[in-house]
């Protein structure tokens, strides 16, 4: 069955800031914390999607801290899942959406369907359910994972996108032990990339570039299928640094090449923003010290725990097959392989 | 020194979430430990329906002291104590109103203070001037200033400025027969081996300034925010709440109260480039005719980032919310009276409006609290 | 299982066919025109999943049938299809049941009448594929309802039953259908099927009104709420319970006069009753070795009967106290257990005897428990129940205790 799309070309590409809808969706009222990145992707968001736009929210910060009953912070139609299902919060609505449009219930028109969860939500408990999703090629839906890289709304304790090192209310740095987190941060979207070949549109965003963020929205949900898109949100109160800097610790993430902005578009992947000027030699990437100086999280870091810090990224720009997205590369000696012939079968010559 | 006319104390500590998380987890538990150096009982507990705390959103915890475990019991099986002896502000911007982020509306910073209780508030400035801002009194306290800044620090960080040791000085000057300063002192002296920081608490007892203030006193200001629950006759099946309109911001929460500092427009120096509208997460900028954006106060939470993002030098300045007495938009007072404007743009936020003359004072930062990044800090956090 | 075609108001013919359980609930969903269902797979309840599927493939039915990646994801998706306006149909049994459970708490909470069966199985570990009721039972406080087949065709006329009250407007409340693993879902029964006609007129259209999640609607549904609010949530979820029984009574009268079928009494299926001193009482298809037995000691010349309780939620108090307090003792068979519980009975013994425990005049209530995992209830093990639930009449006191019935020690 082919993939039902309606109304393409509803969403065009947004050209600048002042290019940006002025209708807002999200409206102030929400109960979230001063300099809160996240409510400002919760924006973004909407903004970029329009109001004929349903929106499933995950428990985690942008549910607890955003709807307090009896009061809404939201214009489009909102509803409340479980942790781990926002996956299955967006396959469910996208199907029901489908199956009463096409047996003529409700009218058929097009609606998004966006689903989003924290990345205790999406990286931990709902994994497997947004894998699932990005299977089901036939339901027009948008998981978004805003990642302020902790369960902030429970108390700030570790998710597996904590970064390496990092102080929480379950990693606290202490006499004995310094460091008590020591895994590196799942690498989400390029896991669901990788995994997913027939989703249409994974991305990786942020919102201190809050133009490139709303044009991955609107193509996700242009492109429909099932699509996913990361966003990485700094969070004051977990990170702790003054609300005020919020956009400069987003700058710095990307900056430092610690979170890399790019799309994988129909099996394509580009870098966006200044992740592709670093990638094409147009900027050099700032130390991560630089942006893990600035966040409280950090402050117990010894020389050695910033090293190992940088080296890590480091790799993700020296050793990874696609700088920040695919973590493996194949041996030097075989470098022909990536060079393979890549004509349909029946037009290659025998070996 | 005279054994209490009650049989339990309650104190309340208003403080701003996360920053002061950890200051007033200090107070309240200081309290208990010194009130038990006399021989009382205690107990320390923060409103469990201010979990999750939010930056700089009102949240509070409490002290309850009594004399002994049968009269403790009474106050422990209570949620949230309705009537306190002492409320403790720990930061002067909250006399303008405490809206914690549970559904309890906008309250007096006196609400649940008793008939001649205290009101006591770390201020720098006069008790007049903290006055000036505090809601009309419906009944007689004494309001209590302990000299010094609001402390601001992040969650992992304590900012170990003495500010806790001050407030027990000044309590013990108020509630002799609970918290006695020797007590105090004690206590300060056996947990740091710190002779500054029990003379800290010996300056907070001496300077503290107290100020009767009588039913009527105080000001007429501020928005009522106060609303009437619905019962399960009139709540909407299956949970359901209306969505917003189009166009209406939340009338039910407004969050300002949050707001330590506000953003102050230059409309003379906005080069319409968006990015204050643009980087708000609490969407409070409104495009006027021009294309100037206007910063709408009753949702602004005073974050900074729009301070932060603008490209223009002190075209947004961040100035002590203490200094405002109403939540008005000020875009129409640029429009109708340019120079007025001006004149109070510059009185507020002590920068000149004009682009050409360098300020060459500091701008004004509130209380000096704006940046716990910069503060000295301890990394133990002192949550022990 | 004669359909006495005089009474029943439709005379359209309905078609006769042999199926199973699950089949026969699939044909159901089929007639309710269900819009969106989840499955995954586990023994027994996906026969339904099967059974659908083939017809889905065959075109005799149009549904969005999705594969899901386990149970929680299943009962996720129906309930968020449900919030658009979607009729829904989903399932589970055992441990998978178990596995949804988080999902299956908040449908209730948020009043969203999805239709489940939960195809009765033991609970791991060990692994275990008979039947027991403690999966359908551990939601028994949250605010499903819960019915509970003995036959096939009671399979496929309490699915269009719970549709009908689950999505009433005074209700809106999920509902879950008991049916034994294996001897309902798995034997196959000859079963009249309904034709489309005449579940029209039985079932109309799924409608949510201001509650549908629609951009043309917008609401915000479930915004988090404290100890302000909840109370009040609480007790509009009770009230729905409380008006589920008249919207029973209600469907049940119309079913009857429709389709002919369902017995005098919404919530109880009696059987040999009038004269009886002792009966026996339990839900599900422990009824048929029962009934045998009954047949035999009334030979022999005892006053016997049984009662089946066919709604387990809400619970008929009322209809249970007019029935039980006719007798003179009632053995209580409970295919669950409930460890520690008040004299370590099963969950439908405790409920019972709390039901009657006002009476003035009140039988003596013997607790059993008997058939767990899905071993069969032998006549002999009938007979022991029989005779302790009779050596214990006359007095309250010896219905104190709870038999395990057919255990090697």
């Amino acid at each position: 069955m082919a993939v039902e799309t309606h109304g393409t070309g509803t969403l065009p590409q947004i050209k600048g800031v002042k290019d940006v809808p002025y209708d807002e969706l999200f409206v102030s009222g929400h109960r979230t914390c001063q300099g809160c990145e996240s409510a400002l992707v919760m924006r973004h968001m909407v903004k970029a999607s329009g109001p004929r736009t349903i929106v499933l929210g995950s428990t985690g910060c942008m549910y607890v801290a955003n709807t307090t009953y009896y009061t809404t912070p939201w214009v489009v139609p909102w509803m409340h899942t479980q942790l781990g299902a926002s996956g299955s919060a967006a396959l469910g609505t996208a199907a029901g959406l489908k199956v009463l449009m096409r047996k003529g219930k409700i009218k058929d028109e097009k609606i998004n369907v966006i689903a989003f969860c924290g990345d205790g939500g999406g990286a931990d408990m709902g994994l497997g359910a947004i894998s699932a999703t990005l299977t089901h090629k036939d339901y027009n839906c948008l998981v978004l994972l805003y990642d302020n890289e902790s369960y902030a709304n429970t108390d700030i304790q570790l998710s597996s996108q904590t970064p390496y090192g990092a102080v929480t209310t379950f990693s606290p740095s202490g006499s004995k032990k310094r460091l008590m987190h020591t895994r590196w941060k799942k690498n989400v979207p390029g896991m669901l990339a990788a995994g997913h070949p027939e989703s249409r549109y994974i991305a990786a965003g942020c919102a201190a570039y809050a133009v490139d963020l709303m044009n991955k929205i609107r193509k996700a949900l242009e492109l429909g299928g099932p699509t996913f898109v990361h966003t990485l949100d700094p969070c004051p109160k977990g990170w702790d640094y003054h609300p005020q800097y919020s956009q400069e610790l987003g700058h710095l993430a990307v900056e430092c090449g610690i979170w890399p902005l790019y799309e994988v578009m129909d099996g394509v992947c580009n870098l966006t923003g200044p992740t592709r000027q670093i990638a094409e030699g147009r900027k050099k990437r700032k130390p991560v010290y630089e942006y893990l100086k600035r966040q409280g999280r950090f402050a117990h870091f010894a020389d050695e725990d910033v090293e190992h810090f940088q080296h890590e990224v480091d790799k993700m720009w020296t050793e990874w097959l696609i700088p920040g997205v695919i973590p493996f590369t194949v041996p030097a000696k075989d470098q022909t392989i990536l060079k393979i012939d890549k004509k349909p079968l029946h037009e290659q010559k025998t070996a | 020194m005279s054994d209490p006319k009650e049989t339990s104390i309650t104190v309340e500590v208003v403080y701003r979430g996360i920053f002061q998380k950890t200051l007033a987890q200090r107070i309240c538990r200081s309290i208990v430990l010194a009130a038990r150096k006399r021989g009382h009982t205690g107990t320390a507990f923060a409103r469990y329906g201010d979990s999750p705390e939010r930056n700089g959103v009102p949240a509070k915890q409490f002290a309850v002291v009594a004399i002994n475990d049968l009269e403790l019991e009474a106050s422990m099986a209570k949620y949230e104590p309705a009537v306190v002896d002492v409320s403790i502000a720990v930061d002067d911007t909250l006399v303008k109103g405490v809206e914690s982020w549970a559904w309890y509306g906008r309250q007096p910073i006196w609400k649940p203070v008793k008939k001649d209780g205290f009101v006591l508030v770390t201020s720098d400035k006069s008790p007049d001037d903290v006055l000036a801002q505090t809601d009309t009194a419906e009944r007689p306290y004494s309001l209590v200033v302990v000299p010094g800044g609001a402390s601001f620090a992040g969650l992992w960080v304590f900012k170990d400025d003495h500010t806790d040791y001050r407030v027990l000085g000044a309590l013990a000057k108020i509630a002799p027969d609970w918290v006695r300063l020797d007590d105090v002192m004690a206590l300060i002296k056996e947990q740091t081996k710190d002779e500054s920081a029990v003379q800290s608490a010996r300056y907070g007892y001496d300077a503290a300034k107290m100020r009767q203030v009588k039913a009527g006193e105080g000001t007429s200001g501020h928005e009522k925010l106060q609303f009437t629950k619905p019962g399960w006759t009139t709540m909407r099946t299956g949970i359901v709440v209306d969505a917003r309109k189009p166009g209406e911001r939340n009338p039910q929460y407004k969050k300002y109260t949050a707001r330590t500092l506000r953003p102050v427009v230059n409309f003379d120096t906005c080069i319409k480039c968006t990015m204050c509208w643009l980087d708000c997460p609490d969407e409070c900028f409104e495009v006027t005719p021009e294309g100037h954006y206007e910063v709408v106060y009753q949702a602004c939470i005073g974050c900074g980032i729009c301070a932060q993002v603008c490209p223009v030098k002190d075209c947004i300045v961040m100035v002590d919310e203490l200094r405002f007495e109403d939540n008005e938009d000020k875009w129409q007072f640029w429009k109708k009276d340019r120079d007025g404007y001006n004149k109070w743009f510059e009185a507020k936020s002590g920068v000149s409006a004009d682009p050409k003359v360098r300020t060459p004072a500091a701008r004004q930062e509130g209380s000096g609290n704006a940046n716990p990044s910069a503060n000295p800090t301890s990394a133990s956090g002192g949550d022990d | 299982m004669a359909i006495q075609v005089k009474e029943r108001e439709h005379q359209d013919v309905e078609t006769e066919q042999l199926m199973s359980g699950c089949e026969a609930i699939a044909e159901a969903i089929r007639l309710a025109d269900v819009d969106v269902m989840a499955a995954y797979p586990i023994r027994p309840y996906d026969g339904v999943m099967q059974a659908a599927a083939k017809l889905i493939a065959n075109g005799k039915m149009d549904v969005e049938y999705i594969v899901a990646d386990g149970e929680h994801s299943q009962f996720e998706i129906v309930k968020h299809a449900c919030a658009v306006g979607s009729r829904v149909f989903v399932g589970s049994s055992g441990v998978g049941w178990f596995y949804a459970f988080e999902a299956i708490a908040v449908t209730a909470g948020l009043r969203l009448p999805v239709v489940a069966i939960c195809g009765n199985r033991a609970l791991d570990d060990p692994g275990a594929f008979g039947t027991e009721h403690n999966d359908s039972l551990a939601v028994r406080d949250l605010g499903w309802l819960l019915p509970w087949a003995e036959t096939a065709q009671e399979a496929m006329d309490l699915a269009l039953m719970a549709w009908r009250v689950g999505e009433d407007k005074r209700v809106s409340l999920p509902v879950a259908i008991g049916l034994d693993g294996a001897f309902l879902t798995h034997s196959q029964q000859i079963v009249m099927v309904p034709t489309q006609a005449a579940v029209n007129k039985f079932l109309p259209k799924f409608d949510l009104g201001d509650r549908l999640l629609h951009p043309d609607n917008p609401i915000t549904i479930a915004p988090q709420v404290d100890q302000d609010w909840l109370m009040e949530i609480r007790m509009q979820n009770d009230q729905a319970m409380r008006k589920a029984h008249d919207v029973i009574t209600e469907a049940h009268a119309d079913f009857k006069k429709l389709f002919g079928r369902g017995g005098d009494n919404p919530f109880l299926d009696e059987y040999m009753t009038d004269d009886a001193e002792f009966v026996f009482f339990g839900q599900g298809t422990l009824a048929l070795p029962m009934k045998v037995a009954i047949r035999r000691l009334r030979k022999e010349g005892h006053k016997v009967g049984l009662v089946r309780l066919k709604w387990f939620r809400p619970f008929p108090t009322q209809e249970i106290v007019k029935s039980l307090s006719r007798f003179k003792a009632v053995g209580v068979i409970d295919r669950d257990y409930s460890f520690g519980s008040p004299y370590y009975g099963g969950v439908l013994y405790n409920e019972v005897r709390s039901a009657l425990y006002s009476l003035d005049k009140r039988p003596t209530i013997v607790g059993f428990i008997a058939g767990l995992g899905g071993r069969e209830i032998e006549q002999p093990m009938a007979t022991d129940i029989f005779e302790k639930t009779k050596a214990a009449a006359g007095s309250i006191k010896s219905g104190d205790m709870t038999h395990w019935i057919g255990v090697r020690s």
